[in-house]
């Protein structure tokens, strides 16, 4: 099955692939709130977060994950938009939006316009 | 209407309210947008005699239509207003990701006018817009600022989307040589508008919104953007030079040619360039790449300095840092150039403008001009400690720094050696030694902007080959290329493009993304033409702010001192000799007017009737 492979270490922040995304949802409409793929940034490392299930309740413990000597918001990562993190969620409909692996095979339209390496098509 | 949102917010500062206004097609049209629009606002609504430093001067950010639609190196947005440093028309490029949240905020522009009663921040946050009170704001580094205002928001998933746009404590003290930072990046060409932004007493701008920008043939520009994503990866300037070192790679060639200045333009060979090379920069700095929006090259370039007052903070200084700052000042220590450039993004100053007049003191103190008594402060040639001591002191206005703060013309005839000041139009030379690069030169001379060589970066074909083969030290041609390139930069800045994207693509290769985003049929003579229109708009605005032929002239030095050594040996700079031909291929008479054909040519008769009075 393929995988897309995210390597945060090499993410430049440009956002490129939450346009490309957005772009290959609706037709000629770019918007990163529309994307299923977005880029958080916490201090000076981004991190690319490729859209899960919705959930209607958030988690009710916190996690932490540690990089290095940095601990950082676990929530960050995570795949679902929650209430708590509402995120992914189309802002005029309220639709909650999920990757559904879009592009010509064999590479989805955020990984082709990813420059940097940090988003990898992978096949097991 | 595609690429464009369309509409613009008009806030009057001085009666505290705001409105939104639409933007004609037709001037759309005509001005393409970013840069071209907003130097017709503010050629059609200030007097360009005016002083810049008061609410009568505007101030326009503008982004362009290519942004922030995915347009590759779509990211840019334009600060235009009337200098405080050099009195003609300013435009800043800001980098990262505040031009294209604009866009996305539903505006394509805004035009701030007045004055606030006390320090304000400009809010637009998904359409709700306020003008908040700031005074906790108010001396308060760029990050400072940025983070404060992000905590301050209730959901903290909504500062992930929020991006600022501010000044340091250089703008609030309306020093002349301030510049406007955005998500801690230098904007490119900023000096004398921070200060503006200082008389207005706006501190930031944020912005976040939810609107969508429109592309006109949504499947064609995806391909086309694709296409162009893949040339940019096999042209090895931009896959590799600039994306592992950002410009600080030219570092090293510029030392080859003998175009990087030394001391104040002394000088232009350096025989330790090692230490301040690619491998140097690499293992001085933990090197990270950050691109700004929609950006494939990521030329920018994160370190961590160890320094406990800025530490992970920083950017690595780019080229024109380790020029500006470092060389022209005599400094080599990489270490105290990264903190001068963290300062100046820090505090809020410009690198050009501040490392340009800090050399120029310099040389008067290496020439007994100057006594240490009579500033209070060491400027000695060298001295990274000396440099990172006067730009505190500048930004902060303290002691006798308030006096070189005024910038390096001033000082340079406060002292009685007005030859000393290396610039022109008052704003201090980019690290490039004219006689060396001729065509850059003129630029320099000729440039509505000051001298500053991302307004026409010849560079390109001059030294890099990429397009053109040309000679540096040759002048043939070169009137004709500076015109070329200033008029591809005025489009490209008016779209929202990134210059350095031409060091691997070619202008035309632009034509194709730029008609299926915008639903247009444009060819690139008729987008050169725009540029030249905005080019030509923004020499009147000059010539009435009381700027002509004898303000298009380098400093006697480069006319008349050889370069003493080097690889570039005995060049002197020919630019006087050119300046006839580049006129007259600008369809300017001989003192640098554009004549009657040529602003009709342009469609821009109106004006010149204006003008004639
Ligand atoms: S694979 Fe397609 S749907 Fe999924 S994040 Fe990438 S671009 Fe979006
Ligand atoms: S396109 Fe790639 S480098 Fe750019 S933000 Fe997305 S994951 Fe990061
Ligand atoms: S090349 Fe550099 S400055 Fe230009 S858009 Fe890309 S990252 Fe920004």
């Amino acid at each position: 099955m393929a995988r897309i492979k995210i390597d945060h270490t090499k993410c430049t922040g440009c956002r490129h692939c939450e346009i490309a995304c957005s772009l290959n949802h609706v037709a000629g409409v770019a918007n990163p709130r529309r994307a299923r793929i977005r880029v958080f940034r916490e201090g000076t490392t981004y991190f690319p977060t490729i859209a899960g299930p919705f959930v209607d309740a958030a988690c009710t413990s916190k996690n932490d994950l540690i990089i290095g000597d940095q601990t950082y918001n676990m929530c960050l990562i995570c795949r679902a938009s929650c209430p708590e993190k509402p995120f992914f969620i189309e802002a005029e409909t309220g639709i909650p939006l999920k990757c559904d692996f879009c592009g010509i095979p064999p590479s989805p339209s955020c990984v082709t316009w990813c420059n940097s390496g940090a988003l990898e098509l992978v096949e097991d | 209407m595609y690429g464009w949102t369309g509409r613009c917010l008009r806030v009057n500062l001085t009666k505290n309210d705001f409105q939104l206004e639409e933007i004609s097609q037709e001037l759309m049209n005509k001005f393409l947008g970013g840069r071209g629009l907003g130097v017709k606002i503010l050629y059609d609504e200030i007097d360009p005699t005016v002083d810049s430093l008061s609410p009568d001067n505007k101030l326009i950010f503008v982004s362009g239509p290519l942004v922030g639609t995915g347009a590759v190196t779509g990211a840019s947005c334009n600060v235009i207003t009337k200098s405080a440093l050099s009195g003609t028309i300013a435009c800043a490029k800001l980098r990262g990701h505040f031009g294209a949240e604009l866009k996305y905020s539903g505006l394509d522009m805004i035009i701030v006018e007045g004055k606030a009663e006390f320090p304000v921040i400009l809010s637009i946050m998904d359409d709700k817009i306020v003008i908040q009170p700031a005074l906790e704001y108010w001396g308060r580094t760029t990050s400072e600022t940025e983070n404060m205002f992000k905590n301050s928001l209730s959901d903290k998933w909504a500062a992930c989307d929020t991006y600022l746009l501010s000044i340091g404590s250089a703008g609030e003290k309306l020093v002349p040589l301030a510049n406007v930072i955005n998500d801690g990046f230098l904007s490119v060409g900023a000096a004398g508008i921070g200060a503006v932004m200082g008389s207005k007493n706006l501190k930031a701008i944020a912005v976040k919104g939810n609107h969508s920008v429109t592309v006109a043939d949504g499947n064609r520009f995806v391909q086309v953007v694709t296409t162009l994503i893949n040339k940019l990866n096999s042209a090895s300037l931009t896959s590799q030079s600039m994306s592992s070192w950002g410009s600080a790679f030219l570092v090293g060639l510029c030392n080859q040619k003998g175009i990087l200045p030394f001391k104040n333009f002394q000088r232009s060979s350096f025989e330790e360039s090692k230490q301040i090379g690619t491998e140097a920069l690499s293992s001085a700095f933990a090197l990270r790449s950050r691109g700004c929006f929609a950006c494939p090259i990521a030329c920018i370039k994160k370190t961590d300095v160890n320094n406990p007052i800025f530490k992970g903070k920083g950017m690595a200084p780019t080229y024109l840092a380790i020029g500006a700052l470092g060389l022209n000042c005599g400094i080599t220590d990489l270490t105290d150039i990264g903190m001068a450039n963290m300062i100046c993004a820090e505090m809020g100053l410009d690198p050009i403008a501040s490392g340009g007049t800090i050399a120029t003191a310099m040389e008067f103190s290496e020439k007994g001009l100057l006594s240490k008594d009579s500033i209070k402060l060491d400027l000695r040639f060298g001295h990274g400690k000396d440099l990172i001591h006067a730009l505190t002191l500048i930004a902060t206005k303290k002691g006798h720094a308030i006096r070189i703060g005024q910038g390096a013309k001033a000082i340079s005839e406060e002292y009685g050696h007005p030859e000393l000041f290396m610039g022109v139009k008052n704003i201090p030379l980019a690290p490039f030694d004219p006689r060396a690069i001729q065509g850059m030169g003129l630029h320099f001379a000729t440039s509505n902007y000051g001298p500053h060589h991302l307004y026409a970066y010849t560079f390109i074909d001059e030294v890099l080959n990429v397009h053109e083969k040309l000679e540096p030290w040759t002048i043939e041609g070169k009137p004709e290329l500076v015109k070329r390139f200033q008029d591809i930069t005025a489009v490209m800045d008016s779209l929202g493009l990134c210059n350095w994207s031409l060091m691997g693509l070619k202008f035309n290769s632009f034509v194709p993304m730029i008609n299926s985003c915008l639903g247009t049929s444009y060819k690139a003579e008729d987008l050169l033409q725009t540029g030249e229109r905005i080019w030509n708009l923004e020499r009147l605005f000059n010539m009435r702010a009381g700027f002509n032929r004898s303000h298009d002239i380098l400093p006697e030095r480069f006319y008349n001192e050889h370069i003493a050594d080097g690889p570039a040996k005995g060049q002197i700079s020919k630019a006087n000799e050119m300046l006839d031909d580049y006129y007259g291929f600008r369809g300017w008479d001989n003192k640098g007017q554009p004549s009657a054909k040529i602003l009709k040519a342009l469609e821009l008769e109106e004006i010149y009737g204006e003008d004639k009075n």
